[in-house]
């Protein structure tokens, strides 16, 4: 297992990442390294993350890629529901759960605020 | 876009000629689609190497489809020695289809039956936008089975052909060479499964507990189908409220809704056992943020289930982080989600895109609307957060300028949309002498939705989050933009409100139908209201058969501009849903009476638009040539105009009924509205000799 998949499931417990107070359920990472699969349990209560290191437990969808491509994810430079339609990574169980990955994982560096945009705004296309 | 036949189970759909080919050419939108993929591109039928042609096709319900054919050119009289039944319906995410030959002569009869297969596996915007596509992908032959196959990466789409009989399989197709006895008959069933496909051979959609197609529909065996289409069908119209009207168009498109409604419905991949409306059919049949919002709220005195499904999937795509190439920001909701290979690997930005400034404060609009019809407060409880973060978008990332306004501006300016607005075609926005605005817009009907979304929040805030504070913020906020924007959008040359700002605050001054939707959110002052209703329903804007998108004397207009002139129902909807608000409840009446007019000139079905022609001129309406069919809100439309001739109103515990008729409607009876009061009727008598 990488230090980074750990640093990364670290902070995750310690800042609970973005889920919405609606949400609870658990999910399950099985990820590939060299030293073969790791699985990390994410569960949530009410927007409440809890993450804990372990075996192939039960859970409410089960996500399966390897640490490289978790990673990315995980520092906001894949987008995970195009990387799931491009089957980058596979998911079992609720689809809600694919669809909400990325209130777990770091925004997407360099996006810039809309107004900081709107303050550079050009002219219309076609006038 | 070609007119061709179609049979289809919620986002599984096949297209074809009416004879039942399906040809490729890049240009040509037939073909078997499922997960916003075309899976066949070319399905060919030919007997003894020719063509065969239709003597009638009988089309049943939406899902099934019944062709009879026969070989040679169509002349005046056809002595067919043979023919050909094709049946097909598509059912458990297949396509299936049964070929029966018939020998009608005294003799045995030996016959080369061949079907041609083939597919580019294209992502729907490519066949809706034709782009040069081209027949794509790997075959394979093996024992009973033809494989089309599409591989890009890991991503994998495959289309598997089977037969009930024994056929000779090569790459391009399947040979029957058969024996029909004298007036006998022979038959096979072909079936096409669409698979998608992850690394390990498993397709994605098993493994995320999805019933395929429609709700409830997918997974039984094919002989049940039909009776159990039958049975959702029917238990859906008797759960609806049952209508009668004197003038005969009403009662017709109102049925007609409920079907159209009913086809729209789908099954969320997110929600599965739950079905909300898709925005249209077949090229829409996904969730398109407003689509699903504003038919949700059209129907909710009829069928208030399809709005709590939109809110949860809505929720459930929240945006929740800033990105660049999707429009996303905190807070903000879906304009639409695509699953395609464009959408996949990110040549298309609907994974899913958020360029809609409008969905966002609609979202809160609908949920207090919602809970109003309903009583449903553990669901406005369960979305507390989501609405929270919604109204908190409108502030911190759609006021772009920091002038209290709801602003549009694309950070993808590669393929994101240029208007985020339901007038989303290029130029949509535009001033009265055509020019264009720079693309930092703020539309009129946006703070419209903005401020109703503020004092709707603060309704829940105060009556439901148990947060008096947050309530009173809102509304002061609110009270400030009413009287920010009746100073900031009013032309007083003109006596209306401009269509939007330009970059620089700058009235952009066409008029437009927009204005409309000001009077439905409540944002307009009393005194100004007269000033609008007048231009609703003056000559530039009326056509006869509704309010045109864009008034006559604006340079851009054109009676078949897609949002430049052409007269949308739905659009009419919420403007007489608007004036009967202000209190103009006979020309609320005259729109309604002129909309569903012009909805029977479509045998019920409400169309997306029509041209904006004036009624006078043409003497009927125009349809314009519109890629989807039925769509969703302008089916919507007249479940929206029908509460606003009762004048349906959710008031505590009750639901007040308020009618205000036209004469030609006569008596209207609405029976059994569901809502927090349990089932109640609504009936109303015009009033004769009233202008």
């Amino acid at each position: 297992m990488s230090e980074a998949v750990r640093d990364f499931f670290d902070d995750l417990t310690r800042g609970g990442g973005r889920m919405l107070r609606q949400v609870s359920g658990t999910v399950r990472f099985d990820l590939a390294g060299p030293d073969g699969v790791d699985h990390w349990l994410v569960a949530i209560d009410r927007g409440q993350v809890m993450v804990s290191r372990g075996g192939a437990d039960d859970a409410d969808t089960v996500i399966q890629t390897d640490e490289a491509l978790f990673l990315r994810m995980a520092r906001g430079e894949l987008k995970p529901l195009p990387a799931w339609l491009r089957n980058d990574f596979t998911a079992d169980g609720e689809f809600r759960f694919v669809i909400m990955l990325e209130r777990l994982f770091a925004p997407p560096p360099g996006a810039r605020h809309p107004r900081a945009v709107a303050g550079h705004a050009g002219p219309a296309e076609g006038r | 876009m070609k007119k061709l036949v179609r049979i289809l189970d919620g986002n599984i759909f096949a297209l074809s000629e009416d004879n039942g080919d399906m040809a490729f050419s890049p240009t040509n939108p037939s073909g078997f689609f499922a997960f916003d993929t075309r899976f066949l591109a070319t399905w060919r039928l030919t007997l003894d190497g020719e063509q065969l042609h239709p003597l009638a096709v009988h089309e049943p319900s939406y899902y099934e489809i019944r062709f009879f054919l026969v070989p040679g050119h169509p002349t005046h009289y056809v002595d067919a020695k043979i023919s050909v039944i094709r049946d097909r319906w598509i059912s458990d995410s297949s396509f299936t289809e049964r070929l029966t030959v018939l020998n009608h002569t005294g003799e045995p009869a030996e016959y080369v039956l061949r079907i041609d297969v083939d597919s580019d596996f294209a992502p729907i915007y490519s066949v809706v936008w034709p782009q040069a596509s081209a027949l794509r992908g790997y075959r394979e032959v093996s024992d009973g089975c033809l494989r089309l196959g599409y591989r890009r990466e890991k991503f994998h789409r495959v289309t598997d052909v089977f037969s009930s009989e024994p056929a000779q399989l090569d790459e391009g197709g399947l040979t029957f060479r058969i024996r029909v006895d004298r007036q006998g008959k022979w038959s096979t069933t072909l079936q096409v499964k669409c698979l998608v496909l992850r690394p390990d051979g498993k397709d994605v959609r098993d493994r995320l507990g999805q019933p395929y197609g429609q709700g409830g529909t997918a997974r039984r065996p094919p002989s049940d189908l039909d009776g159990q289409l039958h049975h959702d069908l029917r238990r859906w119209i008797a759960a609806a409220p049952q209508l009668s009207c004197d003038w005969a168009p009403l009662t017709m498109t109102y049925q007609r809704g409920l079907v159209d409604l009913a086809g729209l419905r789908f099954s969320p991949l997110a929600l599965p056992g739950e079905t909300m409306p898709a925005a249209g059919l077949p090229w829409s049949a996904t969730i398109i943020g407003r689509d699903s919002i504003l038919t949700s709220y059209q129907a909710l005195p009829f069928v208030p289930d399809l709005a709590a499904t939109t809110l949860r999937m809505l929720a459930v795509f929240q945006g929740s982080v800033l990105d660049d190439y999707r429009d996303e920001e905190p807070g903000k909701m879906i304009n639409e989600l695509r699953y395609g290979e464009m959408a996949a690997f990110e040549e298309r930005p609907q994974s899913p895109y958020y360029g809609g400034a409008d969905v966002t404060p609609l979202f809160v609009v609908l949920l207090d609307e919602y809970e109003r019809w309903t009583g449903d407060a553990a669901l406005v409880r369960d979305l507390e957060e989501a609405a929270r973060a919604a109204l908190h978008w409108i502030d911190e990332y759609g006021d772009l300028r920091g002038d209290g306004y709801l602003w549009y501006h694309r950070r993808n300016d590669k393929n994101g949309a240029q208007n985020h607005c339901w007038k989303d075609s290029p130029e949509a926005i535009c001033y009265r002498d055509g020019r264009l605005p720079g693309l930092l817009r703020a539309t009129c009907e946006l703070q419209g939705y903005a401020y109703d979304a503020k004092r709707r929040g603060a309704r829940l805030a105060r009556e439901l989050w148990g947060d008096p504070a947050y309530a009173d913020r809102l509304e002061r906020e609110a009270a400030e933009l009413k009287q920010r924007f009746n100073r900031d959008f009013w032309i007083s040359g003109g006596e209306y409100f401009a269509l939007a700002l330009g970059p620089d605050g700058d009235s952009v001054d066409a008029l437009a139908s927009n204005m409309g939707h000001l009077l439905w959110s409540g944002i307009v002052d009393e005194s100004r209201a007269a000033a609008v209703a007048g231009h609703l329903l003056g000559p530039r804007l009326f056509s006869g058969w509704g309010v045109r998108t864009l008034a006559t004397g604006q340079v851009r207009y054109n009676p078949l501009g897609y949002h430049v002139g052409t007269v949308w129902p739905f659009d009419n909807s919420l403007i007489a849903a608007g004036l009967r608000r202000y209190g103009f409840r006979r020309e609320a009446g005259v729109i309604a009476e002129a909309v569903v007019d012009a909805a029977q000139h479509f045998a019920g079905r409400m169309p997306e638009s029509f041209a904006g022609y004036d009624r006078d001129l043409t003497r009927y309406p125009v349809p314009y040539p519109a890629a989807n069919s039925p769509q969703a809100s302008a089916t919507g439309a007249t479940f929206l105009l029908l509460r606003t001739l009762l004048g349906l109103q959710p008031y505590g515990e009750h639901l007040v009924v308020h009618p205000e008729i036209p004469e030609r409607f006569g008596r209207v009876e609405l029976l059994g509205i569901p809502g927090r009061w349990g089932r109640m009727d609504a009936i109303g008598n015009a009033r004769l000799g009233k202008p």
